[in-house]
C-alpha cells in the first residue's frame, strides 16, 4: 500500500495504492474515485454489535468501507467530508491513538478501530463526547481534521494546553486533564474558550487548525429561517 | 547498566522508549523481564542503542498514560533521564514479581494512588450529578419564576410583531366585519374598558369575524378577535365585556408569551436571558403559526379573570354579566360553544368570581349607549 496525499491545503484528497489482494479500510462515503479492480466491501468493523456501538456510542459512521483490490492492482482516491488537511501516519504497533469520532479517514487493512469510553469528566467536558476511536496496530493511518492539522510533540513531563473543540488525536502515552481555560468560572467562559485540555508528553497531540462547532455557530446566523 | 552493541535476536516490540534525542512518539523496543532487572532490545540500530540491561537497583517507576494504566520506568542522571512505557498487562505483572520489594511497595503505593484518585473522581462525580440532578428538580420546580423571569426580558414590539403575524394570518382566510352595530358596539366596549388600563404598553386591535362560533380570542401584543357568534349568543352587552375584559388581560399579563416560552423550554430561557435575540426571533416565528392553538394555563384563566372582573369595576361595567354568560355557556350544548373548550367553566370559577366581586367596592354601573337588540340583529344578519 502507498499513499500519497493530492492537493494539499484545505481540499486535499488521498490516493492510495493498492497491490494485488491488499485491501484498506475507509469511513463510508469517504471513496470518491477507484480503478475499476477494487471492489468496495462494506464490512461492519468489529461485528455487527460492535459497528452498532461504534455507531451509537461515538457517533462515528455504522460501516467502514474495507476497498479491496480483489481483481488486480489499483489505485483508490478518498476525500473527507469537510474541508481541511489530511495527515498520513505509519503505526509502529506499539503507539496507539485516540481520534476523535470525525478524524479517522482511512487506514491499513491491519489497523485496529475500537470505541473507547473516556472517564465522566473528559466525556462531559473535553468536546469530543463520551466514546472516542481508539486505533492501534501497523500500518498507514489517514486522519483528517477540519481547517489545518498541527502536530505537538511532546517530552516526558512536558505539558501543552490545547482548546478541547480543536482535538483531532493524540498518542496513549499522553494524559491530559480537563481545566477551565482562566482561572474563574465566569472569565473561563467569557473568554469564549470554557474547557480546555493540558496535556502532559511523552507523545504527539495533533489538533485543527478550526473548531467545527464555532463555524457551525457562525454559518447558523446566515441561514434564513423558513417562513 | 552496560550496553551491547550490534544485531540481536529480534522479538516484536511491546514497549516505547522515551527521552531528550528521542522522537515524540517514542521508540519502539522488545522489554524482557529478567530476576535482576529489565532488558531492552531496540530495532532502531541506527541510533546504536542495542540492547540495554537496566538492573532494579537503577529504575524508578510510577504509572502513567492517557489511562495511568501503563508501567512508567525511568532511569538515567537527572539532566538525561529516560522513560519507559509498558502497557503489555504480561510484561506489567512479570515485573511486579520480579522486581524487589522496595520497587514494587512504591509501585503498589503507585497504584493504590491511582485507585484512590478514581474513587475520589467516582466520588466527586457522584457528588456532582446529585448536585446537577438537584438543580434540574429545582429548575423544573421553578420554571415559572424562570419563565416569568425571561418573559420579563422579551420587549413588548417582539410581541407585537409576533401577535400580528398570527393575527394577520388568521385574517385573511376569514370575512372581517369592516362597519355596523355590531362592529361599532365591540368597539364601544373596547374603548370603555382600555381608558381603564393603567399603564397600557399595547395597542389593542380588535376584529370582528363573521362566523357562527361562540368564540374569542387575544393573541400576544393586543390582537383581540370577536366572532359574531359570541355576540348572538350574549345577552346583553355586559356579557361581551366581561369576555373581552377577560380577554385583554391575558394580552396585559403576557399569558401568550408565558406559554410560548414555556413550550420553548428552558433554552429560550436562557437564550432569552443572554440576549440571543436573533436565534430567539427565528423561533418564535415558527411557534407563531400555532399562536391560535394556544391554550392557557388554569392559574393564568383566574388570574385573567379576577383581573378581568377588577377591569370592568374600574371601567363601570355592571360585572354580573361575565358570571351570567360563563354560566349560561356552561350549562348550553358543549360542543357549539368553542369558547368553553379553552375556557371550562366550573361552579369554582364562577364562585370564585362572586367572591371576588364581593371584595369590591359598589359602584353604578354605567350603561352602554347602544341598543343591545341592534347589535345582535346586526350581528345575526350576516348569516341569513
Amino acid at each position: 500500500m502507498k499513499s500519497e496525499i493530492l492537493y494539499p491545503g484545505a481540499f486535499p484528497m488521498a490516493r492510495v495504492e493498492l497491490t494485488a489482494g491488499e485491501a484498506i479500510k475507509a469511513e463510508s462515503g469517504a471513496m470518491v474515485a477507484s480503478s475499476p479492480t477494487i471492489d468496495v466491501e462494506s464490512k461492519m468493523e468489529g461485528g455487527f454489535l460492535g459497528a452498532l456501538s461504534r455507531k451509537f456510542l461515538t457517533g462515528e459512521k455504522f460501516f467502514f468501507q474495507t476497498l479491496r483490490a480483489s481483481r488486480g492492482p489499483g489505485e483508490v482516491l478518498l476525500a473527507p467530508t469537510v474541508p481541511g488537511e489530511i495527515v498520513m501516519m505509519e503505526l509502529d504497533g506499539v503507539n496507539e491513538y485516540m481520534v476523535q469520532k470525525d478524524g479517522f479517514l482511512a487506514g491499513d487493512e491491519m489497523i485496529k478501530l475500537d470505541s473507547q469510553m473516556q472517564s465522566l469528566s473528559r466525556g462531559l467536558l473535553g468536546g469530543e463526547g463520551f466514546f472516542i476511536l481508539k486505533v492501534s496496530g501497523k500500518g498507514t493511518l489517514l486522519l483528517n481534521s477540519f481547517g489545518a492539522i498541527h502536530k505537538i510533540e511532546l517530552k516526558p513531563d512536558q505539558e501543552y494546553i490545547v482548546d478541547n473543540s480543536h482535538l483531532v488525536a493524540w498518542s496513549g502515552t499522553t494524559s491530559y486533564n480537563i481545566e477551565r481555560a482562566a482561572s474563574g468560572w465566569v472569565a473561563s467562559f467569557t473568554s469564549g474558550e470554557g474547557f480546555v485540555c493540558r496535556f502532559r508528553g511523552p507523545g504527539v497531540v495533533y489538533i485543527q487548525s478550526r473548531n467545527p462547532g464555532g463555524f457551525g455557530a457562525w454559518v447558523r446566523q446566515f441561514i434564513p429561517v423558513s417562513e | 547498566m552496560k550496553r551491547k552493541g550490534g544485531a540481536s535476536l529480534m522479538n516484536s516490540p511491546n514497549a516505547l522508549c522515551f527521552g531528550e534525542e528521542f522522537p515524540a512518539t517514542g521508540v519502539p523496543c522488545h522489554v524482557e523481564v529478567s530476576p535482576s532487572g529489565l532488558t531492552l532490545r531496540f530495532q532502531d540500530d541506527a541510533r546504536g542503542l542495542g540492547e540495554l540491561s537496566l538492573p532494579f537497583s537503577t529504575v524508578s517507576v510510577s504509572a502513567g498514560g492517557l489511562d495511568h494504566d501503563q508501567l512508567v520506568v525511568r532511569w538515567g542522571l537527572t539532566s538525561q533521564v529516560q522513560t519507559l512505557y509498558l502497557k503489555d498487562p504480561a510484561v506489567i505483572r512479570a515485573f511486579r514479581s520480579a522486581a524487589p520489594p522496595v520497587l514494587t511497595k512504591h509501585l503498589d503505593e503507585t497504584a493504590a494512588t491511582v485507585r484512590r484518585v478514581r474513587s475520589r473522581n467516582r466520588t466527586v462525580w457522584a457528588f456532582m450529578s446529585a448536585v446537577i440532578g438537584g438543580l434540574v428538580l429545582a429548575v423544573w420546580f421553578s420554571t415559572d419564576i424562570l419563565v416569568g423571569w425571561a418573559v420579563d426580558r422579551i420587549p413588548v414590539e417582539w410581541e407585537k410583531r409576533l401577535g400580528q403575524s398570527a393575527y394577520q394570518d388568521f385574517l385573511v382566510q376569514q370575512t372581517v366585519m369592516k362597519e355596523g352595530a355590531s362592529v361599532a358596539a365591540v368597539h364601544e366596549i373596547s374603548q370603555r374598558l382600555l381608558e381603564h388600563i393603567l399603564d397600557n404598553p399595547y395597542t389593542f386591535e380588535i376584529s370582528v369575524v363573521k362566523n357562527d362560533v361562540v368564540n374569542a380570542f387575544a393573541l400576544p401584543g393586543g390582537y383581540v378577535v370577536v366572532f359574531t357568534g359570541l355576540l348572538e349568543q350574549a345577552k346583553s352587552g355586559e356579557e361581551v365585556a366581561g369576555v373581552l375584559s377577560h380577554e385583554f388581560n391575558h394580552v396585559l399579563e403576557r399569558h401568550g408569551l408565558e406559554r410560548i416560552v414555556k413550550q420553548l423550554g428552558v433554552v429560550a430561557v436562557i437564550g432569552i436571558i443572554l440576549g440571543d435575540q436573533q436565534g430567539l426571533a427565528g423561533v418564535m416565528k415558527q411557534v407563531g403559526v400555532e399562536l391560535l392553538s394556544l391554550k392557557f394555563g388554569r392559574a393564568q384563566e383566574t388570574e385573567a379573570d379576577v383581573r378581568g372582573l377588577q377591569l370592568l369595576h374600574r371601567a363601570r361595567i355592571d360585572p354580573d354579566g361575565m358570571i351570567t354568560f360563563f354560566q349560561r355557556m356552561s350549562e348550553q350544548e358543549q360542543g357549539r360553544v368553542e369558547w368553553l373548550s379553552t375556557h371550562p367553566m366550573s361552579a369554582a370559577r364562577a364562585e370564585r368570581l362572586k367572591k371576588e366581586m364581593a371584595l369590591l367596592s359598589k359602584t353604578v354601573p354605567e350603561p352602554f349607549t347602544f341598543q343591545w337588540e341592534t347589535v345582535q340583529a346586526s350581528a345575526g344578519a350576516v348569516r341569513r
